[in-house]
């Protein structure tokens, strides 16, 4: 995916991936990215809380309008253990 | 843990003995675009490498050994129950009870709903992350796909690498 990223930033549009493998999407270097220490297949949180997947998608898109440098990965503030136990039910 | 800490030094050796070639890595940096509006006014265009795809398109072949170099169109206003999956590659019980975890489609219709992001490009794409000639996915696939994505006109995309 970092590769489509790169190619579109290349056309002009401004992009931003969320990411759960930090190790890799550092290797491949896209122009932003978020981090969330989640696993696999759950990049915006848990089944239900749709509160908290508005809050990872906000915040990504935060970092389009704030990043300075290109290849900036940001490490959103969120963990599994507590996503799968039912916090973050308020959008922060 | 620092999260610099959880890299994970024998993985890119462990694979390409596997799919040789298969891990890549880039070491320039490309130059950012800029946003043009406020998010309260952008269009924004989604693109999942999760294997979501329109009930009734051709699904994505999970069985061939270096993967499917095709992609889907995705509807933005489309609902969960009009998609389903054809990817095996990362843990789907999520997203089986609740789409929007891996593809959040109607988080993003709900946020375009609620003011916060100004509109959503008719289309939003997705294809299967397993590639193992990231030559061709490279030079070909994410040219093309990047030029389907710039033609919907969005000003911003938001990309879930599944």
């Amino acid at each position: 995916m970092a590769l489509v990223q790169r190619a579109l930033e290349r056309l002009g549009t401004p992009t931003v991936s969320v990411t759960v493998a930090r190790d890799i999407t550092v290797a491949c270097r896209p122009p932003r990215a978020v981090f969330v220490p989640f696993m696999m297949g759950h990049h915006f949180g848990v089944p239900g809380n749709a509160e908290l997947q508005k809050t990872i998608i906000l915040a990504a898109l935060r970092l389009v309008a704030e990043a300075r440098r290109s290849g900036e990965i940001r490490d959103l503030p969120y963990t599994w253990n507590l996503a799968r136990r039912g916090a973050y039910t308020g959008e922060s | 843990m620092a999260p610099s800490e959880q890299l994970r030094p024998d993985l890119w050796t462990t694979v390409n003995e596997r799919y040789p070639g298969s891990m890549i890595r880039k070491s320039d940096a490309v130059a950012l675009a800029t946003l043009g509006v406020p998010l309260e006014r952008a269009r924004l265009c989604f693109v999942s490498s999760a294997g979501v795809q329109p009930i009734g398109t051709l699904p994505f072949d999970v069985a061939h050994p270096l993967g499917d170099f095709s992609y889907r169109t995705v509807p933005s206003n489309a609902v969960p129950s009009d998609l389903e999956i054809h990817q095996l590659k990362y843990p789907s019980a999520g997203a089986t009870q609740d789409l929007n975890v891996i593809f959040p489609i109607e988080r993003l219709q709900e946020l375009v709903a609620a003011g916060r992001l100004g509109s959503l490009t008719p289309q939003f794409f997705s294809f299967i992350g397993y590639n193992m000639d990231p030559v061709r996915f490279e030079r070909d696939f994410a040219e093309r796909l990047a030029a389907a994505v710039h033609a919907q006109e969005p000003d911003v995309a938001l990309l879930a690498p599944a």
